[in-house]
């Protein structure tokens, strides 16, 4: 398998765009049970009340890889970590557009076999063009043949 | 826990270590965090048993509820801070009804920024690492 190929085929691409509207009782339930205790996350009378940090990590598009991405390996991989940039608050009523693309693409080789890593991107802005937030998502694939 | 005092960025030195969190990863508050807070009520979370059909040992906390947990570490060390990006990979599963213990560690500082990085670790009980990760900080200045 080519890794350049890949990646000169499909890096950068936007593939799916989403929107998702922003819940008050979902913030507040998300703060709680990851153990914040600041009022600004637990408390919606809090003037200052907005999302917890890493909130939009939850949402996911419509689909994981462009459409006609290639099968590489057997089943859909694993998740291998979250990153989150957080550039402004996230408000109870926001609606927020996500736009996703693939980041970067990257092999490594581990125990078990050769891995190939598909960093997926989704750029969430809110209803007035901000920038609130910027998730990648590492995906994990085993392929079964050797990576050059 | 947080000792309830502010701290600013000029407070704050590398190798200062944040106060070890205990998180409750007891299956009602997962199960909350599944239903209520993600919406991701696979089996693998919520049910030990559907879990070890799939075979894990036992139901897993979600990857971002663990990367939630860090993110909570940091600010009850400082109630104020701003998290302006976090960075987790997912080692090893943390376990649902597990004792495990979120720690972290400045390792630099920017005068310029008033930022910090934090490198963060999620244990079980037999100190074996399952989630590392580092955030970087905006810390409040006066």
């Amino acid at each position: 398998m080519d890794v350049e190929k890949l990646k000169e085929d499909w890096v950068g691409l936007e593939f799916d765009v989403v929107e998702f509207e922003m819940s008050g009782e979902e913030m507040v339930a998300w703060a709680e049970t990851c153990g914040e205790t600041a009022p600004r996350f637990t408390d919606p009378g809090d003037p200052d009340f907005q999302a917890p940090a890493t909130f939009t990590a939850k949402f996911l598009g419509r689909r994981a890889f462009p459409k006609g991405f290639p099968q590489i390996g057997r089943g859909p991989g694993f998740d291998a970590g979250k990153s989150v940039e957080i550039h402004a608050p996230v408000r109870p009523g926001d609606v927020l557009t996500a736009r996703s693309h693939i980041a970067d693409i990257y092999p490594k080789t581990g125990r078990s076999g050769p891995m190939l890593f598909i960093v997926h991107r989704m750029i969430f802005e809110n209803q007035n063009g901000d920038r609130v937030s910027v998730v990648d998502w590492r995906r994990v694939l085993q392929p079964e043949e050797k990576l050059s | 826990m947080s000792d309830g005092k502010r701290r600013l960025f000029s407070q704050v030195e590398l190798g200062d270590e944040l106060p070890d969190l205990h998180p409750d990863v007891s299956m009602p508050v997962v199960y909350r965090f599944a239903h209520d807070a993600a919406y991701m009520p696979a089996a693998r979370f919520i049910d030990h048993e559907g879990a070890r059909k799939e075979g894990l040992p036992a139901a897993i906390v979600p990857g971002i509820m663990s990367q939630g947990l860090l993110a909570s570490l940091v600010h009850r060390w400082c109630p104020e801070a701003n998290i302006l990006r976090i960075d987790t990979i997912f080692r090893a599963p943390v376990l649902v009804d597990s004792d495990p213990v979120c720690r972290g560690v400045v390792t630099a500082t920017d005068d310029e920024s008033r930022t910090v990085e934090i490198d963060l670790t999620i244990v079980n009980e037999s100190n074996e690492t399952r989630v590392v990760g580092t955030a970087h900080v905006a810390l409040p200045v006066d």
